[in-house]
């Protein structure tokens, strides 16, 4: 009895985070661990050399800080991560590369999710025939594996911009947010309030933007990050395999550029080593953030 | 013989606001074969209570002290018992039946197998004819044939079978106890008689004790030996049921005796001087012609017609069960639903052909209040946003926040503690009024109040239907208050129509329909109502059978009775 009367200091903060949500240790790390990617793209431009990353920029194949390649010479702090078969610097590389592929993966789900958003709520609202075809069109392309047409219409494309690749996956990730959210208006459309809303003579765009759309926002959220990690994982398979943009480094590019120039056989592990581990903490801090969002919007999966 | 004794438990929650003392010091002894009522308003620790007896309480409540002793066990300390000893105990020594039947079954089980998972739980497997011979016989014991109802899944059950059912798979192992929590609430009152009278019946037959956790004092006094009123969890007054009837000590038990409107009974309304009648307006407000709705092949209402005249404010009840085609006359008045056939007008105009200008203007006029006080606000947004919106919305004149404060003072709620609030804040009888403070504020000439006190606690009802008879006493308000509560219909209406599978059965002034039913379906609703009287009986489980049969034979009969009329409104088949 007395143990739940006086809360000790761990229970107490423990407490606090249950009354704001938002102070959820796992939304903090996994938004932290994002954002310290895009500062990194941001401040790295004013620490660290640009230039470094054309051809030639340094010795080819050297090493990272203190390793010594297969020639038996030892990094240095000119090029601290090394540098790759061409002599370009592979810090600058991810400097640039990984906002690159952020970019095109927030892009892409951007684009999706106001396609889903909009096709959602058409089929929610209007029912009937043009529910019909958005149902049966999107759960149709869900069953299409993305990467197999984009390696298609890429490779027939040949190269292109990152804008123009955000677009083509954006033709993949609405298919999700459209069932969501048309489940969603399909249930909301019976609520209480939105009756009430009626009596009130209110709108359908009022009913649709104000009464139910504010609702949806925690789904929103947790589908608009979710789509963002396969945008960026679609764009990094497509870069792998040599399909991406040609001229702009991602980092996509830059493991393509290892494995081409026989990375794993020569034993230069970071080539593709710093490129993979940059994408796994973009990855866990997205899937970090996620379920932050699920415990924020979700009281029962907050546990005292 | 006690079989159960509660001995000073205190049951605590501890939130970050603080431990919340759910329940505190409650000592209780069930006898075997006796029946002990738990009533309380909500929140007040009756199913707290109940359920720590079985230690299933919800996360994160617990037993803070006290003794649970269950004497049938060979250590009778049930707060002692270990997590599979618990689950041995739990069905064969204590069952439990849930509130909600529909949401209890297993959608995709036949119902003889659900009773047989809980044999087999405890019991071991049996062979299929041992399982069989088993689920026939409770089947049988709650009035359900075996052959028929064993072999169907629970949506092939109506409401009132499938509590039956629930019964069934709570004393298929002949408990000491069985806890009954609020098994009749989802039901009308006809199937209601019929469920309690079979668990009675069960009970008896098997010795059990019966726990019945409820908030209506009717249903308790026709059902139980023994009432326990428990309020913020503590236990006010314990004692024999007619004892606790008739010479109620504590001031709360008065309170809830009271709040059970009687027919016949004083009324709970405030006395008011009526409003002049406006000005004869030679337009009727709401007019119905020949109006009827299908759903494919199922007539929800029959053709029916009738003219509301909007000069003096009038309550017309509509009652009935659900699925008599109520509320369908509700949301065809609200042009929420268009008719199948007929024309629904409101001042000459028809409301589904209006262009969006007379729409508006219509919404304003028609106002609603809706049975769930929970779903009417948008979780989002402050409960302003309800009120406010509409007010904005019609362009209405004068200052909102002064509007709100006004409407909230006449519905008897205190501005300061309910406007900028979040809709969880507030309990279901606030949210309640506010609906009906904002009705107010929008004054509109028709209010269509479809249950509004069905999901509210008992002892509010009386307030909140006293707030909206004053929407017609004060305010000029014409209101169409739809319900299935005979004894609120009685004291609050001007004129009583009584639907039955969508016909009009029986009309006329509640006087005369309610206070004395020609139709043999009004009679068989007012035989039903259980009422806080001992001396009144509600029959035995054989009559209840009767009428059930008797109301199978009646149908619905294409002629109404009718029983008088009321200036200013007019009504007729067809």
């Amino acid at each position: 009895m007395s143990d739940t009367t006086t809360p000790t200091r761990r229970e107490k903060r423990r407490m606090r985070r249950f009354d704001n949500p938002w102070l959820n240790p796992k939304l903090i790390w996994g938004a932290g661990l994002f954002l310290g990617i895009i500062a990194m793209g941001i401040l790295g431009r004013f620490v660290w050399d640009m230039d470094l990353v054309f051809t030639g920029a340094g010795m080819p194949r050297q090493g990272p800080v203190w390793v010594e390649n297969i020639r038996g010479q030892v990094g240095t702090l000119a090029h601290p991560l090394g540098t790759d078969v061409s002599g370009k610097d592979i810090l600058a590389l991810i400097i640039v590369g990984a906002p690159n592929s952020l970019y095109v993966g927030v892009l892409a789900s951007l684009i999706g999710m106001s396609l889903g958003i909009f096709l959602g709520f058409s089929a929610g609202f209007r029912g009937g025939r043009v529910d019909d075809v958005i149902r049966v069109g999107s759960d149709v392309m869900l069953t299409i594996p993305p990467l197999l047409i984009l390696v298609v219409v890429q490779a027939a494309f040949g190269d292109i911009s990152l804008t123009i690749m955000a677009l083509l996956i954006a033709g993949f990730v609405w298919q999700s947010p459209t069932r969501l959210i048309r489940a969603q208006v399909l249930s909301m459309r019976e609520a209480g309030y939105v009756q009430m809303a009626r009596l009130s003579g209110a709108s359908t765009i009022h009913i649709m933007f104000r009464e139910m759309l504010p609702n949806l926002v925690p789904y929103l959220f947790g589908s608009f990050i979710a789509n963002v990690t396969t945008s960026i994982v679609t764009a990094v398979g497509l870069e792998v395999l040599g399909l991406g943009p040609q001229r702009v480094p991602t980092l996509g590019r830059v493991i393509y550029d290892a494995i081409n120039s026989g990375a794993l056989i020569q034993n230069m592990w970071w080539w593709w080593g710093f490129p993979t581990i940059l994408l796994a903490v973009m990855f866990v801090g997205l899937l970090l953030v996620n379920l932050g969002l699920d415990e924020v919007s979700n009281p029962r999966l907050r546990r005292l | 013989m006690s079989i159960l004794d509660i001995r000073n438990i205190h049951i605590d929650f501890p939130t970050t606001k603080g431990v919340i003392h759910a329940v505190t010091d409650v000592s209780l002894s069930i006898e075997k074969g006796r029946r002990i009522g738990f009533i309380g308003e909500s929140g007040s620790g009756k199913t707290t209570t109940a359920l720590a007896a079985m230690r299933m309480l919800a996360a994160p409540g617990f037993v803070a002290s006290g003794e649970i002793l269950l004497y049938s066990l060979d250590k009778p300390d049930v707060l002692a018992l270990d997590e599979e000893e618990m689950r041995q105990v739990r069905l064969s020594k204590i069952s439990y039946i849930p509130q909600g039947a529909m949401n209890s079954l297993n959608p995709v089980m036949r119902v003889e197998n659900q009773i047989w998972d809980g044999i087999v739980a405890h019991e071991g497997a049996l062979t299929r004819a041992e399982l069989q011979d088993r689920s026939d016989a409770v089947l049988e014991g709650v009035g359900l044939d075996p052959a028929i109802v064993g072999r169907l899944y629970p949506h092939e059950l109506s409401g009132g079978m499938k509590q039956r059912v629930c019964i069934a798979i709570g004393v298929a192992l002949n408990p000491d106890l069985i806890i009954a929590d609020e098994p009749t609430s989802a039901l009308d009152v006809i199937t209601q008689r019929h469920v309690m009278q079979t668990l009675r019946e069960v009970q008896g037959r098997i010795g059990a004790g019966l726990i019945l956790i409820g908030h209506d004092m009717g249903l308790m006094a026709q059902s139980v030996d023994e009432i326990a009123v428990l309020r913020k969890g503590r236990l006010v007054e314990y004692g024999d049921v007619r004892q606790v009837l008739e010479a109620p000590k504590h001031a709360y038990t008065r309170e809830l005796i009271s709040s059970v409107p009687l027919v016949g009974g004083p009324s709970f309304l405030n006395a008011h001087e009526t409003v002049p009648a406006a000005s004869p307006e030679a337009e009727a407000l709401l007019d119905l012609s020949g109006v009827a709705k299908r759903y494919g092949e199922v007539t929800a209402l029959h053709p029916m017609s009738f003219r509301l005249d909007g000069a003096a404010p009038k309550i017309i009840s509509i009652v009935g069960q659900s699925g008599s085609g109520k509320s369908t006359m509700g949301s065809l008045m609200l042009g929420f639903a268009s008719p199948s056939a007929g024309v629904v007008t409101f001042k000459g105009q028809d409301i589904n052909k209006m262009g969006a200008g007379a729409k508006l203007d219509f919404r304003k006029q028609v106002q609603a209040v809706f049975q769930d006080p929970y779903a009417c606000f948008n979780p989002f947004y402050q409960v302003d946003h309800a009120l406010r919106f509409p007010f904005e919305n019609f362009g209405m004149a004068g200052d909102v926040q002064e509007a709100m404060e006004e409407a909230c003072v006449s519905v008897g709620l205190d501005p300061s503690l309910v406007l900028g609030r979040y809709p969880h804040q507030l309990s279901g009888g606030q949210r309640q009024r506010l609906i009906v403070a904002r009705a107010l504020m929008l004054s509109p000439k028709l209010l269509i109040a479809d249950e509004p006190v069905s999901m509210v606690d008992a002892s509010l009802r009386a307030t909140i239907l006293a707030n909206i008879h004053d929407l017609k006493e004060k305010h000029g308000i014409s209101i169409i208050y739809i319900t299935h509560d005979l004894a609120t219909a009685y004291h609050v209406s001007d004129y009583v129509m009584v639907l039955y599978k969508g016909h009009v059965v029986e009309a006329g002034p509640p006087r005369e329909v309610i206070g004395d039913p020609q139709h043999a379906y009004t009679r068989l609703l007012i035989s039903s109502i259980p009422w806080p009287d001992m001396d009144r009986d509600w029959g035995s489980e054989d009559d209840a059978r009767a009428a059930l049969e008797d109301l199978g034979r009646i149908g619905g009969t294409p002629e109404t009775v009718y029983r008088g009329d009321i200036p200013g409104f007019e009504l007729r088949q067809g």
